[in-house]
């Protein structure tokens, strides 16, 4: 609060966007209250905050997606009077979504040129286009020819940056670039951005990572409940400790689970020759209670072998045994197969892959345990009702209560009903596919946290993910894929961030 | 409305009276946007009455009942597979050709008329698994494929009949659709029962529930552990069979088998479902939406018959009346979702 409101009267030159008193009511719901920040020209500017703390509002009322209740936005030192998509980008400001918009069928100079093609007699200029787009892709790395679709994540987002500066963008708003990132592609962003802040490029940055904050931001701004929590001009004065804490109103306490050693204890689970699209794991146990991470590139083999486990891949070959089994079974060829002998998985979708957004909290958590609350075929109510209330209230989910739809509810929250619908099977291994991307710092802890406590009572948990941090924090034992096989497993004292980031190849 | 009430709570403004006032009218409209077609069809028969004193006679509730009866059974038959979020348009083709087939299979294979009209269902159930099949197992675009099977089966209608109608159905056959209790039709019975057996299958079983998961994200679906595919064939299976049972009605109301039997329903059989709620979208509607958008058509189709309505204005004066009960709904779904 502290520093903006100085900005008013000092030379205005320096702010390129700021935003007084800023306020969003949705029907009877405060979005955002009485926000005043600024943003100082040519810098990036971080914006923290959890899930529906308010910083898509804000982002969306800074680009004229949405109209503000009350609150002035001042461009250049102007005040705009009613603000548009249309007349915000004419003026500059971009907002880019975590949805890359790009149509994925065209290359990459059409994506790059989409809306704004050269024009000559009222026909595409095809040459001048070409032309255009291959000089803005200079450096870049990417084939202009490319089509979109067959372009990685990091390459997408650059598309998209380069077209909101093409378009003449000078206030860019990037919202949560770096999910679905590795560490490699995060560090190709940043670079990237800090050569088109050389060229006097302003940055709005959304994230939930503090190290990300600390690397590439000036300045900060923290949101909480609508409000501005908190902030700073000068980033490198800040721990992430203290923008933990600005983020949460609280001191947060990072979760990290104590370490076992497994190795004599007889596996809860043996994979065996396990062959499938771009995976060949030849053996593979897991004891009961441990939490074993699955990493590496994307394409590497972690999340393929998880999605095999669970019948979602169909395998060339592969069988599984659990413990109490003598003997060995096939890979499950259908998740419903997968529930039915113990193996849970939750996506690391939730949009597409995730909840049913329409259907109520409770629904989506008996989803995948419907058998066991039906007798022949017919649903008891009341059954349902007592697992579905379990689970609601075990995962902590914030919802007014369980009849609720799901779309309703934010990210983080729709996280934890996933997580309930697959616990409520009661799996014998279960398997998290990247488990808290996206979601913020406080539901993270909160679902490690769940995901440690099971591990207590014997189930033998997979976590897949590139968040080192993560891994580091939540598992027993890590496998490094490379080209679809394990590589290396780490155990104990030797998992440490630093380690696990130095071994992803440069 | 209850959670937009404690959220307006929580939020307590200095003035936080006047937004509760105001969600108070907000919800009030709600409700009546969200009833727009049982206020619409109540409006319609007083409107229809007031034209013509003989719409408020037992005998012309019991015509339209026993109208809404085949429209009912077939809406009911689309409102499935829309439920999905896939289509079927074969479903009224489907029920004139497998009418035609039972009572063949009386006039000409010599069964008696309760087999063969069995076999005219069956036929029209196996139709239906058959749709069902080729749209998952082969991943036929249900829009495309139906079309296609609507189009081979009033072919088929026609080839059966060449172009004759059908009358020499037996006394057996055609005694459901004439019989009466107590001066009450039987036939509206029959959709009653299909109408709750379809609701308490869509809201009380564990293959209902699934229905409305697949609709809303298959590819979720998927991963929570439901076979989409078969839950998919059932759903055109039955909706085979709610078209087979409404041929079987049709027919023996009409005493009559023409050789475009059906072909007249498939429009207003779309739209009964889509009109009470059910979207095209898939995971959205119940029974009680389909019954009100069957007897909103249905009034208003006898409705302008009874005003005796000239024939030549008929047609756009219903289509105005389905239009704004359409646009009303989607007014609705802006706001108020």
């Amino acid at each position: 609060m502290t520093v903006p409101m100085t900005a008013g009267s000092q030379a205005a030159d320096d702010y390129v966007l700021r935003v007084e008193n800023l306020g969003k009511v949705y029907g009877g719901a405060v979005a955002l209250r009485d926000v005043s920040l600024a943003i100082r020209r040519g810098s990036i500017h971080g914006l923290l905050g959890e899930n529906g703390a308010g910083k898509s509002t804000l982002v969306g009322i800074m680009s004229g997606q949405r109209q503000p209740t009350t609150g002035t936005i001042y461009l250049d030192g102007v005040a705009l009077g009613h603000a548009d998509v249309p007349s915000m980008e004419e003026a500059g400001v971009f907002l880019v979504t975590q949805e890359p918009m790009i149509i994925d069928h065209l290359s990459a100079a059409e994506n790059l040129m989409l809306g704004i093609w050269p024009r000559r007699f009222g026909f595409v200029n095809w040459r001048k286009l070409r032309k255009d787009a291959a000089r803005m892709l200079a450096g870049t790395g990417i084939d202009l020819d490319r089509p979109a679709g067959k372009l990685d994540a990091v390459a997408r987002r650059k598309l998209n940056i380069l077209r909101a500066m093409f378009s003449g963008g000078k206030v860019i708003i990037l919202d949560e670039p770096t999910a679905a990132l590795t560490v490699e592609d995060r560090q190709q962003l940043f670079d990237f951005m800090r050569r088109l802040k050389a060229d006097g490029v302003t940055f709005i940055f959304i994230s939930h990572y503090n190290d990300e904050i600390l690397d590439i931001c000036d300045a900060v701004s923290v949101l909480r409940d609508g409000i501005l929590a908190g902030g700073s001009e000068d980033v490198g004065s800040l721990t992430s400790a203290q923008l933990s804490e600005l983020v949460l109103g609280r001191g947060l306490v990072l979760f990290q689970r104590e370490r076992r050693e497994f190795a004599e204890d007889a596996p809860a689970v043996q994979l065996r020759d396990v062959v499938g699209p771009s995976v060949r794991v030849p053996a593979l146990d897991i004891r009961p209670g441990e939490v074993v991470g699955f990493t590496g590139l994307p394409g590497a083999g972690a999340k393929e072998l998880a999605r095999c486990i669970f019948g979602l891949t169909p395998v060339q070959s592969g069988t599984i045994r659990f413990a109490d089994e003598t003997e060995t079974h096939k890979l499950p060829t259908h998740p419903r197969d997968a529930f039915e002998s113990g193996i849970a998985f939750l996506s690391d979708d939730r949009r597409r892959d995730g909840a049913i957004g329409q259907m109520s909290i409770g629904a989506n958590i008996s989803l995948s345990s419907l058998a066991s609350v039906a007798r022949s075929g017919f649903l008891s109510k009341d059954a349902e009702l007592k697992l579905s209330d379990r689970y609601f209230a075990a995962m902590g989910i914030k919802a007014p209560s369980a009849a609720v739809a799901v779309d309703t509810l934010s990210g983080g929250n729709q996280q934890k009903v996933c997580l309930g619908r697959v616990l409520a099977t009661g799996p014998r291994v279960l398997i998290l596919d990247e488990p808290t991307r996206g979601i913020d710092v406080g539901v993270k802890q909160d679902v490690l946290r769940i995901v440690d406590e099971l591990s207590r009572t014997g189930v033998a948990v997979i976590i897949v993910s590139t968040d080192t941090d993560e891994i580091t924090r939540a598992v027993d034992r890590v496998c490094i894929f490379e080209n679809g096989a394990i590589a290396r497993e780490l155990t104990g004292s030797e998992i440490t961030n630093d380690r696990l980031r130095g071994l992803e190849p440069s | 409305m209850s959670r937009t009430m404690t959220v307006a709570a929580k939020t307590a403004s200095p003035a936080g009276a006047a937004p509760t006032a105001k969600e108070g009218g907000r919800s009030a409209l709600g409700w009546v946007l969200h009833n727009v077609v049982w206020i619409w069809l109540i409006a319609l028969v007083v409107i229809f009455g007031l034209f013509n004193q003989f719409f408020f006679t037992v005998n012309n509730m019991q015509n339209i009942m026993v109208q809404a009866t085949v429209l009912g059974m077939l809406g009911l038959a689309v409102a499935l597979p829309l439920l999905v979020a896939e289509i079927d348009l074969s479903l009224p083709a489907n029920l004139g050709f497998s009418s035609a087939i039972g009572a063949m299979a009386y006039s000409d294979w010599g069964l008696p008329w309760f087999p063969g009209m069995l076999v005219g269902v069956g036929v029209a159930t196996f139709i239906g698994f058959f749709n069902g099949l080729c749209i998952t197992k082969l991943r036929m675009v249900s829009l495309i494929q139906t079309l296609s099977m609507m189009i081979i089966l009033q072919g088929a209608l026609l080839a059966l009949t060449q172009g004759r109608t059908i009358t020499n159905l037996s006394d057996g056959y055609v005694w459901i659709g004439q019989a009466t209790i107590g001066g009450w039709p039987i036939m509206p019975f029959i959709f009653v029962i299909a109408l709750v057996g379809v609701g308490i299958l869509l809201s009380n079983t564990v293959f209902g529930r699934r229905v409305y998961a697949v609709g809303g994200n298959p590819v979720a679906s998927n991963s929570a552990g439901i076979r989409v595919d078969r839950v998919k064939i059932l759903t055109y299976t039955l909706a085979g069979f709610l078209a087979g049972c409404a041929g079987f009605l049709l027919a023996s109301w009409q005493m009559a088998i023409t050789s475009n039997q059906g072909s007249s329903y498939l429009l207003y059989a779309i739209a009964a479902p889509i009109i009470g709620g059910v979207s095209v979208f898939g995971g959205r509607g119940n029974v009680v939406g389909v019954l009100g958008g069957v007897l909103l058509l249905t009034v208003i189709q006898v409705g302008l018959a009874i005003i005796s309505v000239p024939s030549f204005y008929v047609g756009i004066i219903g289509g105005f009346m389905i239009f704004i009960a359409v646009a009303i709904d989607a007014i609705r779904v802006r706001y108020f979702s």
